[in-house]
């Protein structure tokens, strides 16, 4: 992937110097979406083969495919665990896509709310899209479908699935959003979606997390900009349509049908109950899912702020004096002055937009803009008061009706951002989800302010990969029998090394039952070998070749036994048989075959007793033996192998050349890998030819 | 050397008493629960009490009585005064089974151990925590983490797992591991080889029906009782497995489309029922689900009404009908009234869901074969009348008078305090409904007044709203009988004071349901009046397991898989707790131990561990054999020191000296044999062991499915004739293990 941002290549640089050194692990970011635009959030991170995506959004202002994030950089069938947080369809629209229609089979997660009102939201959202069939993403069905994969996290639990370790924290955005930590052995990073830090009438403010992230992911809607105190705020909002419908106009707020629609509705409420003048004012709350989301609402009181769980101890706060539910268009009696809230938020289509239509070229009216406004969507079109605009009919009219723009869209702003990030102070910081102009100022102001820090921040573009190296240490515990002492630098520790996810574990073997759900078997194994000749015949030939064989009596059957190489007891069962008798493992495997081969030998050759010399000048001879047969095995491995100066062997590959001690085993050359191969591969072929120990 | 861990049963031990224990983690004191019993019998305490004020943090595992009961009164009179750590449904429902509880008492005598001021305050320092959050803790308990996993008895039931360097101290009771209407079940058999593991031997002794059997008789015998047009009692407890029956009732009820009342009634059913509506994040996967589906929160009941009051109940037309009324143990509360009204015709039903608590009425009746009349205390409040009414006026006035004597002494010591005090303690939230803006706003109005009124002439810089100092006009005027006062300056203070105290009283006014205490809380002088009285039992007892705990078999399969280092038992009857010691000695693991009362243990382990680092260099070389969710790898290492002198493993520099050879897995001979019929080899069980072929016999020697200890390696003999059969079956058999 071409690294055109000047900050991703001088980190490249000044990582990769660092990852020769030290060869790291490569962690991998890349935005599939959100990156330098808002819309379609999609963060694709990789660690050690272990893989995660945050969040599956659309962009609301293209449509049928283009709105995707781009799924075709990544292989959808390797992703282990999918992090939604929060239900806004540029968080968690293409969900269903993702999961019925790509090879992605890995886990999704999000919290109870979100999952509640995902459905809801996503069902409206196929309803209103007007869009032909074939450029439909998804359908009711999958829809449902994709309900039965998604699964739940509660706030602060913490997860596991194949080693990736999980949890999140409230976000304050909207009910049920989410900030998540990932931690992949060690590393943690932190995905704050969209986020808030001021509390406000219903939801919690973002909490900080407890441990510092070593990256975080977080979102740069507002950039330098400042929000406005949530009263004066309120106020201009209230006044705004106080004085639109005092003079007998209406006002028109598209919203998104679920989140800050809620926060606005209990503004409004208070606001209606204060004020006995605009009791004959009605408000609407025009979205088929105002009713159907009022159950969820209710239900996952525990996800919202104290100030709301004590009103809800006396009466439902979301059971609305004022307000009414609006159906369509139809059932609306467009007679004098009214308030009505109407999704979808962007004005393209839907029932805002028909309002709209219906009342711009009326300067009594007002459009109250509550929310941020995605470029290239009509609302951000009027927010620029131009002189005429385009109907959904193709005429155009005049904007007459006046149009405020009230941000009540709780992202965090610059105070609130800078202070999360001084706080939280992670070393490597990546902002997405921003419009590129307003994210570079942001990076700009980020940077000046963490100028003495060395913290890295990063703006990478859609499919522009972030690299970054971690080394993380690996630790192991040693437990059981073998940490009985602790060893001394120099001693030898030998043990079944238990990994299980990313703890590593030492344990003798026998304990391996008892730490782990692992069990140890011992194989007896007992073979009988037609054999009728005299016993002491094999007795003679095996101590031709084993070094130990001892000879005694069974205890039972008062048969004579032989125990060879300290393993494998040979018994004569009968006239006609003898029998093996030996715990399976390799060498004593190799041992009983070949005492199998000499009894069959023996058996062949029945006549025929031959008492042998006794070897001679064996030593010297075994000695010249073994070392052709290292250099014949280096000689198949390197190809050229020289005899050089001192008994010591020349070996040369590629140019580099290796000196190898026979004696010591010690290997000289000027490169480390070529050094390191043939020390082990001399150690090897040592072990090879040497004789099997006894002590094993 | 391992965590120190030494646990000291403070109740609940080789009885069936009230749980409360002492975990000293490395120091840290750990009381798990802090129950009592429905007699609120203070004795039990009296080792509590001993170390209460040592206590560093409270875990409370479930919302029951026997549970937390007696946290108040710890918290109130015995020096407790750590952090309280449980799950949200815990805080909240175990809250309202003590206002039940207190309610309920406070009718029938002059209960005085605590108050519904010491409840709330006990409950108001709760740590609110959702599963499997870890939870660091700070400060003394440094590298301590506490997690509260899903028990499954009920609704936030909790099993704690407290962990300190890797090693697991879980403390489970009364976990139900079936999943049930509204619960998962438990998430213990997750847990593997805990260091310790301490849980009770409650139901050691019982096994139950299938739950589909047991419903079934449930329903049939209440059907039966109120189609005979009887009554039915249901003595349950105030918010715990009351849930769990009334979903059946309701379901029941919504398929058969009855039309016979049911009622729920205790003193905070509404608000109980209100609360479980939110708790669904915390409920049964099934109940989530057609929450998402169709928005239908399960708790929304159609067929069973919530009362407050028993009057209600009196007031509903005659005939069959069912109630659901607190306490369980029939000691107080609606359930005992009901049951003496009700208890002397034969037409009528007491059902009883769980076993009544030792020494109680439901325990008595519960006996096999149930008395045939028991003595019951007939208690009541009334009002004073007559005499008694003036001479506890007559007392109230004498005391209001010093009382207001006193008060008028310090009034104006206060006043000035409440005045410095007032602005910082202004809650942010108040809910003002004068304000016409934010509540913020309000705050930033009302201070804003404040100033004008008490510092004119001073300005304070406009972003704070920190504490002024007040501004007292010094010249004041004086009569001949000194200072003038003004009386406003008081009002204010008595105004901000409501203002103050407005959270908790919307709080406390929402919890419990208005009317119902009206008689206890409000001012009317009154008196508990009480009457012995022998009713005759003639009414139909049953009793039915509906506990939600695990039964005896299950908890020992259950124990056997998580094979504990080391088991502690606790809470269940002596013969109980010594079977199921005896059943673990041998099954489970070689160290189980029941303490006494006090008697403290220790169950430290004799683990030794150390940390060493993996050098890069060793890891390259090692290849690792994956086996279920474990890696492993045979690794011989030489031990060196890092520069911030960690141990670490460096690659051998001589050759590795051989080792012996392990055989790592489990080999199921069922699976094996299919195994080999797969690859084509003849194969058949007789005799207990694997005739594989024609000659070969493989033989498994040793329980295999016995768990724990040391000695249990698998024993796996292979016999056969020297045949190139007895190699390719060794091939297979060799196969199933990892050998590294």
């Amino acid at each position: 992937m071409a690294s055109t941002g000047q900050s991703l290549t001088s980190l490249k640089k000044r990582e990769a110097a660092t990852a020769n050194n030290r060869d790291g692990d490569q962690l991998i970011i890349t935005p599939l979406g959100a990156g330098n635009e808002v819309g379609r959030s999609c963060v694709y991170m990789s660690y050690k083969g272990k893989t995660v995506l945050f969040d599956c959004g659309i962009h609301p202002a293209y449509s049928g495919m283009a709105a995707l994030p781009y799924f075709d950089e990544i292989d959808p069938s390797t992703i282990d665990v999918l992090l939604i947080t929060h239900f806004h369809l540029d968080h968690a629209a293409s969900l269903p896509y993702f999961l019925e229609k790509t090879t992605f089979k890995g886990r999704v997660f999000m919290t109870h709310a979100t999952k509640a009102i995902y459905k809801l939201l996503l069902s409206d959202y196929v309803k209103v899209s007007k869009v032909s069939v074939e450029d439909m993403l998804f359908t009711e069905q999958d829809i449902n479908n994709s309900m039965e994969r998604i699964e739940v996290i509660d706030f602060h639990q913490t997860l596991e699935v194949n080693g990736i370790r999980f949890w999140c924290y409230t976000a304050g955005h909207v009910l049920g959003a989410a900030m998540f930590m990932v931690d992949i052995a060690g590393v943690r990073v932190l995905y704050t979606g969209d986020y808030s830090r001021e509390e406000d009438r219903h939801l919690r403010a973002a909490e900080l997390p407890q441990f510092s992230p070593d990256i975080c992911i977080i979102e740069s809607t507002y950039g330098v900009q400042l929000h406005q105190p949530r009263h004066i705020r309120e106020k201009r909002f209230t006044d705004a349509i106080h004085s639109t419908v005092s003079q007998g106009g209406r006002v028109l707020i598209p919203a998104f049908a679920l989140g800050r629609a809620q926060e606005l509705l209990l503004i409004l409420e208070e606001y209606w109950s204060n004020h006995r003048e605009l009791e004959n004012v009605p408000i609407y709350y025009a979205s088929p899912l105002a009713k159907r989301c009022m159950a969820v609402y209710q239900t996952y009181i525990n996800s919202m702020n104290e100030r709301i769980r004590s009103q809800y101890a006396n009466s439902n706060p979301f059971e609305f004096k004022h307000i009414s539910p609006l159906k369509s268009i139809e059932n609306f009696n467009d007679v004098g002055p009214s308030v009505v809230m109407a999704s979808p938020g962007s004005l393209q289509s839907g029932l805002s937009r028909q309002l709209f239509d219906r009342w711009c070229s009326d300067k009594k009216n007002a459009c109250v803009i509550p929310g941020y406004v995605i470029e290239g969507t009509p609302a951000k079109t009027i927010i620029n008061e131009p002189k005429e605009v385009t109907l959904t009919n193709g005429l155009t009219a005049p904007l007459n009706m006046q149009v405020h723009y009230i941000s009540f869209s709780a992202h965090a702003d610059y105070a609130q951002t800078s202070t999360f990030l001084k706080e939280l102070m992670p070393p490597n910081i990546i902002l997405v989800h921003g419009e590129a102009n307003e994210m570079g100022r942001l990076k700009q102001k980020l940077v000046s302010l963490f100028a003495d820090r060395n913290t890295k921040i990063i703006t990478p573009k859609n499919c522009q990969s972030v690299e970054m190296y971690f080394t993380s240490e690996k630790m192991a515990k040693t437990i059981g029998k073998l940490a009985e002492k602790v060893p001394e630098v120099g001693e030898t520790v030998s043990g079944l090394l238990v990994k299980k996810g990313f703890t590593y574990q030492i344990m003798a073997p026998d304990d391996l039952r008892v730490f782990s759900q692992l069990s140890t078997a011992n194989v007896t194994q007992r073979i009988t070998v037609p054999y009728s000749g005299a016993f002491a015949v094999i007795k003679h030939r095996l101590k031709q070749i084993y070094e130990s064989v001892e000879s005694s009596t069974d205890e039972e059957s008062g048969v004579p036994t032989l125990r060879v190489h300290g393993q494998v007891t040979v018994k004569q069962e009968s006239e006609n048989h003898i029998s093996l008798h030996w715990t399976a493992d390799p060498i004593s495997d190799m041992v009983s075959d070949s005492i199998v081969a000499l009894v069959l030998n023996a058996n062949r050759e029945m006549s025929k007793v031959v008492v042998e010399s006794e070897p001679v000048g064996s030593e010297e001879e075994d000695a010249r033996k073994a070392e052709k047969i290292v250099h014949a095995l280096l000689v198949s491995l390197f190809g050229d192998v020289k005899f050089g100066e001192n008994g010591k062997l020349v070996i040369s590959v590629d140019g580099n050349i290796a000196h190898l001690d026979k004696q010591s085993g010690d290997v000289e050359s000027e490169n480390e890998g070529l050094k390191e191969r043939v020390r082990m591969a001399f150690q090897r072929i040592r072990s090879a030819v040497k004789p099997i120990p006894l002590s094993a | 050397m391992g965590t120190s861990v030494q646990v000291k049963p403070l109740c609940g031990v080789y009885n069936e008493n009230p749980l409360a224990y002492l975990v000293s983690v490395d120091g840290f004191n750990f009381l798990v629960d802090c129950g009592w019993n429905d007699h609120f019998d203070t004795s039990l305490l009296e080792p509590l009490s001993r170390v209460a004020p040592t206590v560093d943090a409270v875990l409370l595992s479930h919302s029951d009585t026997l549970h937390l009961g007696a946290l108040p009164y710890a918290m109130k009179k015995l020096g407790l005064s750590a952090p309280v750590f449980a799950t949200e449904p815990v805080y909240r429902l175990g809250l309202l089974t003590m206002y039940d509880q207190y309610l309920s008492r406070k009718q029938v005598s002059e209960f005085d151990l605590f108050t519904l001021d010491d409840i709330d305050s006990a409950f108001q320092n709760i740590t609110r925590l959702t599963y499997s959050q870890n939870y660091h803790i700070s400060g003394k308990g440094e590298g301590i983490v506490i997690a509260p996993h899903v028990a499954g008895h009920l609704l936030g039931g909790t099993v704690w797992k407290i962990t300190k360097d890797g090693e697991d101290v879980i403390y489970a009771v009364d976990f139900n591991h079936r999943k049930e209407r509204h619960l998962n079940g438990t998430v213990l058999e997750s847990f593997v080889r805990p260091a310790v593991l301490i849980t009770d031997a409650y139901n050691a002794l019982n096994n139950q029906p299938s739950r589909r059997q047991r419903d079934q008789e449930f329903l049939d015998a209440i059907m039966k009782t109120l189609r005979a047009d009887g009554n039915v009692l249901l003595p349950v407890d105030t918010a715990g497995r009351v849930l769990e029956l009334i979903l059946i009732l309701e379901q029941f009820w919504e398929q058969h489309k009855l039309a016979y009342p049911i009622f729920f009634l205790t003193y905070v059913s509404s608000s109980t029922i209100d609360y479980v509506k939110s708790f669904l994040e915390w409920m049964s996967d099934s109940i989530a689900k057609s929450f998402e589906h169709t928005r239908d929160n399960a708790f929304l009941l159609r067929h069973v009404k919530l009362l407050i009051n028993k009057s209600d109940l009196e007031s509903v037309p005659d005939g069959p009908k069912v109630v659901l009324a607190s306490m369980g143990s029939l000691e107080a509360g609606f359930s005992h009234d009901i049951f003496v009204e009700w208890v002397s015709d034969t037409k009528n039903l007491i059902l009883f869901s769980e076993r009544g608590q030792f020494g109680t009425l439901a325990r008595m009746l519960q006996a096999d074969p149930p008395p045939k009349a028991v003595k019951v205390t007939m208690s009541k409040r009334v009002p004073l009348v007559g005499e008694e009414l003036a001479a506890y006026e007559e007392e109230q006035n004498r005391i209001k008078k010093e009382e207001a004597l006193k008060a008028s002494l310090i009034k104006e010591e206060e006043s000035k305090a409440s005045l410095r005090t007032e602005l910082p303690v202004n809650d942010q939230m108040v809910l003002d409904a004068n304000n016409t803006h934010s509540s913020s706003n309000a705050i930033g109005q009302r201070s804003e007044a404040f100033r004008d009124v008490l510092i004119d002439g001073f300005l304070p810089p406009s972003t704070s709203v920190a504490p002024m100092f007040p501004f007292y006009d010094c010249s004041s005027e004086w009569d001949d009988f000194g200072e003038v006062i003004n009386p406003d300056d008081y009002v204010t203070k008595d105004v901000n004071m409501d203002q103050m105290l407005m959270p908790v009283d919307g709080d406390l006014a929402g919890k419990l349901d208005e009317g119902s205490v009206s008689l206890i809380l409000d001012t009317t002088p009154s008196k508990v009046v009480s009457t012995e009285l022998t009713v005759q039992v003639k009414c139909s007892l049953i009793y039915m397991d509906f506990e939600g705990r695990s039964d005896g078999r299950s908890i020992k399969s259950i124990l056997a898989h998580v094979a504990p280092l080391k088991l502690v038992l606790v809470h269940g009857s002596a013969e109980a707790t010594e079977h199921l010691k005896q059943h673990c000695l041998q099954h489970v693991c070689p160290h189980v131990y029941a303490p006494q009362i006090e008697e403290t243990i220790d169950v430290t382990s004799d683990l030794c561990a150390y940390k060493v680092q993996l050098s890069e260099k060793l890891m390259s070389n090692v290849l690792f054999k994956k086996l279920g969710e474990y890696e492993i790898a045979w690794i011989d290492a030489e031990v060196g020191k890092t520069e911030n002198g960690m141990l670490s493993l460096l690659p051998l520099s001589s050759p590795a000296p051989p080792h012996k050879t392990v055989l790592v897995g489990d080999i199921k001979m069922a699976d094996f044999k299919q195994f080999l019929a797969s690859k084509g080899v003849q194969v058949e069980f007789a005799g207990g062991a694997l005739r594989c072929g024609e000659y070969v016999t493989l033989r498994k020697v040793g329980d295999a499915s016995q768990k724990g200890g040391s000695a249990a390696i698998q024993q796996i003999i292979l016999e056969g004739p020297l045949t190139e059969e007895y190699y390719k079956i060794r091939e297979y058999l060799y196969s199933q293990f990892y050998a590294p």
